[in-house]
C-alpha cells in the first residue's frame, strides 16, 4: 500500500478555504504535514495503516466546518446570528418580529442559497403571474357584451367553394330577419375606412364600421354620451351621423363635454356626432372580420386596428343587391332556441331563398357561437402557455424544495443543539417558518416586478388579433395564488429539518461525522433525487414542445411563398371619390390613373429603387373573390368555385419577383381602353385548363372577356400556412379599385425607412391631402400573418430555457450536496489509489442516472401532452421524432455541465503538486 | 474547559521557543500526560486566530533535505497576554481550590 497523498486528500476534503489560491495552498500544506506526521506516529505506535489513516482523517472532524472555521480564523470574523431567546417573552408579536429578523440574518449569511432560492421563486411567480394575467384578461374576464353565450354569427356558406364563413347580402338579411323565430334579433356590420380631415393638421385614417341600427343594442353596448342610432337614421338617404369611440373623442376632441351634435369630416363628408361609445365597444370585431372568408376590410391591412367610428348602414336593397355579400351578420338566439335549432331553421330559410333566387345558388347558412369566433384562435395557444408556465412554477418550487432539503440537512446540527438546549418544537417550527416567510416575501417582490416587466413585453410582442391584449394588467388574484404556492412549498420543505429533529439521533448529529447519513438522510436523499427527476421530466416536456415549434417555424420560414418580400416596402392610400371621381366609365377613371402614373414617375427617380407597382391587392392581402367563366366553356364553369381576382399594375411581377412561367407580364399597352387582358396562375391553369393551352383563351368576368396573355407562379395569398388558391390577375389600369383603395409596392436596395420617407414625400407632392398608411416592409406584413405561431414559439422557447436553467440548478445542487457529503469517502478512495477519472465517473454516473430517469419520464409525458400543440404546428406532427430526439442532447449537455462542476470539485487536484510529492 | 484555556496552552508552549503545529499538539498532549489533546480541527483555527491577533507569528522555514515547514513563535504582544492570562488563571485556580477545600472540609 502506498503512502497516502495527504495534500490531495486535504485539498479534496476542504475544497475552497479562503478563496485565495496561494493562501489555500499554504494551509493545505501545513495541514497535510500535520496529518502525515500524525499518521507516521500512529503507525509507529503499532496501529495498522488503515486504522492510522482512519484516525488521522477523523481528527479533521467535519471537513466543511473545518474549512469554515479556518476561513473565519484567517480574516476578520463575521458575527454569527444569535438565535432569538428561546424562553419567556409572552408576546407572540415580539417573537414573530424576532424570528423574522433572525431569519433575515440567517439568509444574509448564506447568500448563495438565499439568492438561488429567491431568483428561482421569483421567476416562477413572475412568469406564472404574467401569463395567467393574460389568460384572465383575454379569456376569463367579463366581456363588454350582454349574454355573449346567446350571441351567434350568422354566416353564409357556398357549396361551390366549400367556404362556410362568408358575409351575407342585404336582401338575405332582410328575409332572415322577417322569417326567423329561433333568432330573435339580427344586426349587420361591414368594415370601412375613413379619412378624418381636421380643420388643421394632417389627415388621418381610421378604421370604422357601418352597421345596422340594431348592432349596439343587440350586443348590449350603451353609449357613454349621446345615443345609439335610431331606426329612422338607418334608412337609405338618412342623415350623415356617426358614433365615435372614446379614444377618438379624446384624440380629436380632448374629451369635450359638448361632443354630441358637433361634426367631424369623414372622407370630406360633414358628419354629425350623435354619441360616444366605450373603447371596448369594438370587442371581437377584429376576430369576426378575420374569421370571414372575405370582406375583411381593414383587418387584412392592419391586425392591430381599433374601430374608431360607427356609421349607420342606411342599406338600400336596390343598391346592395342579392349577389353582393358585404355584411357580417350577428344574431341573438331566442330564449328557447339552441344553436342546432337555429341552424336548422336558418338553413331551411336559405334553401327557400336558393329555390327562389338564381343568385342564391349553392348558398346556405352556418350558425357559430360568437364566443367561439372571438376566442377560438387564441384559446388553445393561451392554454398551452398557461400549462407551460405552470410547469415552470412547478420546477421552481421543486428546485426550492430541493435547496431547502439540502440546507435542512446541514442545519440538523443547529436544530439538535437548540433542541438539546430546551427549545420547544413549536418554537423551532415557528422560527423556520419565519425564515421561509422572509424568503418568500423577497421572492414575491421580485416576482411582481418581473411579472410587470414580462407583461409589458408580452403586450408589445403579442399578436394583435388576441382580443383585449392591450388591456392586460397584472392580476391580483393570480399573483396571490402564485405566492401561495411558493409559500406553501417553502414552508412545507423548510419545516422538514425542524420536524425531523425529533427523530434525529442527537449524539450523531452533534458528533457530525459521516454517521449523519442515517435513515433520515437517506430518505431525504431519495426525496431529493425524485424531485430532480421530476424537474428534469418537466423541463424535457417544455424542451420538446419548444422543439416542435422551432421545427414548425423552420418549416414556415422555408415555405415557398411564390413572391419575394425582402427589400419591398408597401404603402397604402385611399383616393377619395370627391377628388378622384368614380362617375366616369370604369375602368377609365382618368384622375385615378393620372395620380398613379405621377406617383410611379416620382418613385422611379428615388435612388435605389429597382421596381415599383400600383396594386389593388398586395401579396399578403387575400383580396376578394369572384365567379368567372372561360369563354366557350360557359356550361362547364357553372359549378366552378369563385377565385381571387388580383388587380396588379405594370411592374408588379418584377417588384415581388413572381416568375412568369408562360406568356408575358402586364405592359403599358394594357391600358384602360386597350383590349382587356388577364394573367392566370399555375394552379388555375392546371385545374381548369387541364393540358389545354390557356394563352389566347379568354376569361369572362366583370363585364368583359379578357384574353389570357400569361401564366405566373403561385403566390400564397391566404397566408403562409395555406396552399395557394387558383387566381386570376388583371392589369390595374383595366380594373382600378371601386372604392379607391390602392397600395404602392417598391423594391429598392435602400433601407426601408428611407424608402418610406421618400414615398411619403412623393405622395405629398402629388396630393398633399392624401393620407398614407400601412407603410411597412412587406416582409413585416408577411411575418404578421404568422405572428401567433411566432409569439407562442418565443414564449415556449423562453420557458424551456428557464426550465433548463432551473433543472440544471437542481441537478447541480443535489450532486454538489452529495459530493460534499461523500467528500470524506471520495478523498479516501483517492488516497487509496482511485484515479480522478474513476471518482469523476462516480459523480457523473449519479448525474446521468437522474437525468436519464427524468428524460424517460419527460418523453412519456410529452407524448401525451404535445397533442395540445397540434393546432399550432405547421408541417410537423405533434409526436415528431426529431423534436423528441433533440431533447436528449439538449438536456444531456445541460445535465453534463451541471454534473461536471461538482464532479470536478470532487477530484480537484493540482497535478503539479501531486507530481512533486512522488 | 474554560473559555480561553486553549489560547493559554498554545501561548505557553511557544514560550519555550518556536515550534511547528504538530509539535505544539504533541507538546500539549505530552505535558498534560494525554489529558488534553489538540487535533487538526481544533488546533489550526486557533493558531490562525492567535496569529491574526498578533500574539504569535508563523513563518515558513526551509531546511536542507526537508519540505518547508511553518514554525510559530511568541510575539511581544503574545508574551504580555500570556503573562496576564497566567495571573488570571492563577487567581481562578486559587479560587477553585479554596472553594473545593471549603466544600471538602
Amino acid at each position: 500500500m502506498t503512502t497516502p497523498d495527504w495534500r490531495a486528500l486535504v485539498r479534496a476534503m476542504l475544497d475552497r478555504i479562503t478563496g485565495d489560491p496561494a493562501h489555500d495552498a499554504d494551509i493545505v500544506e501545513e495541514l497535510a504535514q500535520h496529518l502525515a506526521l500524525r499518521y507516521d506516529d500512529l503507525v509507529a505506535q503499532g496501529a495498522g495503516r488503515d486504522r492510522a489513516l482512519r484516525t488521522a482523517l477523523d481528527e479533521m472532524e467535519e471537513p466543511a466546518r473545518l474549512a469554515q472555521s479556518l476561513r473565519d480564523s484567517t480574516r476578520p470574523r463575521r458575527k454569527a446570528p444569535t438565535p432569538p431567546p428561546t424562553g419567556g417573552q409572552p408576546s407572540m408579536w415580539n417573537d414573530f418580529v424576532q424570528d423574522l429578523k433572525y431569519g433575515a440574518r440567517v439568509l444574509l449569511r448564506s447568500r448563495g442559497f438565499a439568492l438561488t432560492a429567491i431568483v428561482t421563486l421569483a421567476i416562477g411567480i413572475g412568469a406564472t403571474t404574467a401569463i395567467f394575467s393574460v389568460v384572465n384578461s383575454v379569456l376569463l374576464r367579463d366581456v363588454p357584451f350582454t349574454g355573449l353565450d346567446r350571441l351567434v354569427m350568422v354566416w353564409e356558406t357556398d357549396r361551390n367553394t366549400g367556404t362556410v364563413r362568408e358575409p351575407s347580402s342585404l336582401p338575405d338579411l332582410i328575409d332572415l330577419r322577417s322569417r326567423s323565430r329561433q333568432v330573435s334579433g339580427f344586426a349587420a356590420l361591414a368594415p370601412i375606412e375613413r379619412t378624418i380631415t381636421p380643420r388643421d393638421g394632417e389627415p388621418t385614417r381610421i378604421a370604422a364600421v357601418v352597421a345596422t341600427h340594431e348592432l349596439l343594442p343587440l350586443l348590449g353596448i350603451r353609449p357613454t354620451h349621446g345615443r345609439a342610432f335610431t331606426a329612422g337614421e338607418d334608412v337609405p338617404g338618412g342623415p350623415n351621423v356617426a358614433l365615435i369611440s372614446e379614444r377618438l373623442w379624446e384624440r380629436q376632441f380632448q374629451r369635450a363635454g359638448d361632443i354630441v351634435g358637433r361634426t367631424i369630416r369623414l372622407n370630406d363628408v360633414e358628419t354629425t356626432i350623435v354619441g360616444v361609445v366605450p373603447t371596448e365597444a369594438d370587442f371581437g370585431t377584429m376576430q369576426v372580420l378575420r374569421s370571414a372568408d372575405y370582406g375583411r376590410g381593414f383587418a387584412d391591412r392592419d391586425v392591430r386596428s381599433r374601430v374608431d367610428a360607427w356609421l349607420p348602414l342606411r342599406g338600400d336593397p336596390a343598391v346592395l343587391v342579392r349577389d353582393t355579400h358585404p355584411l357580417l351578420v350577428l344574431g341573438r338566439l331566442a330564449p328557447s332556441a339552441m344553436i342546432a335549432t337555429a341552424q336548422a331553421e336558418l338553413a331551411s330559410i336559405m334553401a327557400d331563398l336558393e329555390a327562389t333566387y338564381p343568385s342564391n345558388v349553392a348558398r346556405g347558412a352556418f350558425i357559430e357561437p360568437l364566443a367561439d369566433v372571438i376566442f377560438s384562435r387564441v384559446r388553445s395557444s393561451l392554454w398551452v402557455l398557461l400549462a407551460a408556465v405552470g410547469f415552470v412554477l412547478l420546477i421552481a418550487c421543486v428546485n426550492v424544495a430541493n435547496l431547502l432539503l439540502a440546507r435542512g440537512t446541514s442545519r440538523l446540527r443547529e436544530v439538535a443543539v437548540r433542541t438539546a438546549m430546551g427549545a420547544p418544537l413549536p418554537r423551532l417550527v415557528r422560527q423556520f417558518a419565519a425564515e421561509n416567510l422572509v424568503l418568500t416575501a423577497v421572492a414575491t417582490v421580485l416576482g411582481v416586478a418581473l411579472a410587470a416587466l414580462a407583461l409589458r413585453g408580452l403586450v408589445i410582442t403579442a399578436p394583435a388579433d388576441i382580443p383585449r391584449i392591450t388591456e392586460v394588467r397584472v392580476d391580483g388574484l393570480v399573483l396571490a395564488i402564485a405566492i401561495g404556492v411558493a409559500a406553501v412549498t417553502g414552508l412545507a420543505f423548510g419545516m422538514v429539518p425542524a420536524l425531523q429533529a425529533r427523530r434525529v439521533d442527537l449524539q450523531g448529529a452533534l458528533k457530525s461525522d459521516d454517521s449523519r447519513g442515517a435513515t433520515a438522510g437517506r430518505e431525504r436523499g431519495l426525496l431529493r433525487s425524485t424531485l430532480v427527476v421530476s424537474e428534469v421530466a418537466l423541463a424535457a416536456v417544455l424542451v420538446i414542445g419548444a422543439g416542435l415549434l422551432i421545427k414548425s417555424a423552420w418549416k414556415l420560414s422555408v415555405v415557398d411563398t411564390g413572391f419575394r418580400s425582402d427589400d419591398v416596402v408597401k404603402a397604402e392610400f385611399q383616393l377619395p371619390a370627391s377628388r378622384y371621381p368614380t362617375t366616369g366609365q370604369w375602368p377609365n377613371w382618368v384622375e385615378v390613373h393620372r395620380f398613379n402614373d405621377e406617383i410611379l414617375r416620382r418613385v422611379a427617380s428615388i435612388p435605389g429603387v429597382r421596381a415599383a407597382a400600383i396594386v389593388g391587392n398586395h401579396p399578403v392581402d387575400p383580396g376578394s373573390q369572384n365567379s368567372w367563366r372561360v369563354v366557350g366553356r360557359e356550361a362547364e364553369g357553372a359549378d366552378w368555385p369563385e377565385v381571387p381576382i388580383r388587380r396588379v399594375g405594370v411592374g408588379y411581377f418584377e417588384t415581388v419577383q413572381l416568375g412568369v412561367s408562360k406568356g408575358r407580364a402586364f405592359e403599358d399597352r394594357d391600358g384602360p381602353t386597350d383590349p382587356p387582358v388577364s394573367v392566370i396562375n399555375e394552379t388555375l391553369a392546371r385545374r381548369f385548363f387541364d393540358g389545354r393551352e390557356p394563352i389566347g383563351q379568354q376569361v369572362r368576368l366583370w363585364g368583359a372577356a379578357r384574353t389570357i396573355v400569361g401564366v405566373v407562379r403561385d403566390e400564397r395569398i391566404n397566408g403562409l400556412t395555406r396552399e395557394p388558391p387558383p387566381a386570376i390577375y388583371l392589369p390595374y389600369r383595366q380594373a382600378p379599385s371601386f372604392n379607391g383603395g390602392e397600395a404602392l409596392l417598391v423594391r429598392a436596395g435602400a433601407p426601408p425607412t428611407a424608402i418610406a420617407r421618400a414615398v411619403r414625400a412623393a405622395v405629398r407632392e402629388v396630393d398633399p391631402q392624401l393620407a398614407v398608411f400601412g407603410v411597412q416592409p412587406l416582409a413585416e406584413a408577411v411575418g404578421d400573418s404568422v405572428a401567433q405561431q411566432r409569439f407562442l414559439l418565443r414564449l415556449l422557447l423562453a420557458f424551456a430555457g428557464v426550465a433548463l436553467v432551473l433543472a440544471a440548478i437542481g441537478i447541480h445542487g443535489v450532486l454538489s450536496y452529495t459530493v460534499a457529503q461523500r467528500r470524506h469517502e471520495l478523498g479516501i478512495r483517492m488516497a487509496l489509489g482511485a484515479t480522478p477519472d474513476r471518482v469523476t465517473g462516480l459523480v457523473l454516473g449519479q448525474g446521468a442516472r437522474l437525468t436519464a430517469a427524468g428524460l424517460a419520464a419527460g418523453v412519456v409525458a410529452a407524448v401525451a401532452l404535445t397533442r395540445v400543440l397540434s393546432t399550432q404546428l405547421f408541417g410537423v406532427s405533434a409526436t415528431d421524432l426529431a423534436a423528441f430526439l433533440a431533447v436528449v442532447p439538449v438536456l444531456g449537455v445541460v445535465a453534463l455541465v451541471a454534473t461536471w462542476l461538482p464532479a470536478r470539485r470532487a477530484v480537484r487536484l493540482d497535478p503539479v503538486e501531486a507530481m512533486r510529492d512522488h | 474547559m474554560k473559555k480561553g484555556s486553549a489560547e493559554l496552552l498554545i501561548l505557553a508552549i511557544l514560550e519555550d521557543g518556536q515550534r511547528h503545529g504538530y509539535e505544539v499538539a504533541r507538546q500539549i498532549e505530552r505535558r498534560s500526560r494525554g489529558a488534553i489533546s489538540f487535533h487538526v480541527a481544533s488546533l489550526y483555527p486557533m493558531l490562525y486566530r492567535l496569529e491574526g491577533r498578533g500574539l504569535i507569528e508563523g513563518r515558513w522555514v526551509e531546511k536542507a533535505g526537508q519540505r518547508r515547514r511553518r514554525y510559530y513563535r511568541l510575539t511581544t504582544d503574545g508574551a504580555g497576554v500570556l503573562a496576564a492570562q497566567r495571573s488570571l488563571w492563577q487567581e481562578f485556580f486559587t479560587g477553585i481550590n479554596r472553594v473545593a477545600r471549603l466544600r471538602n472540609a
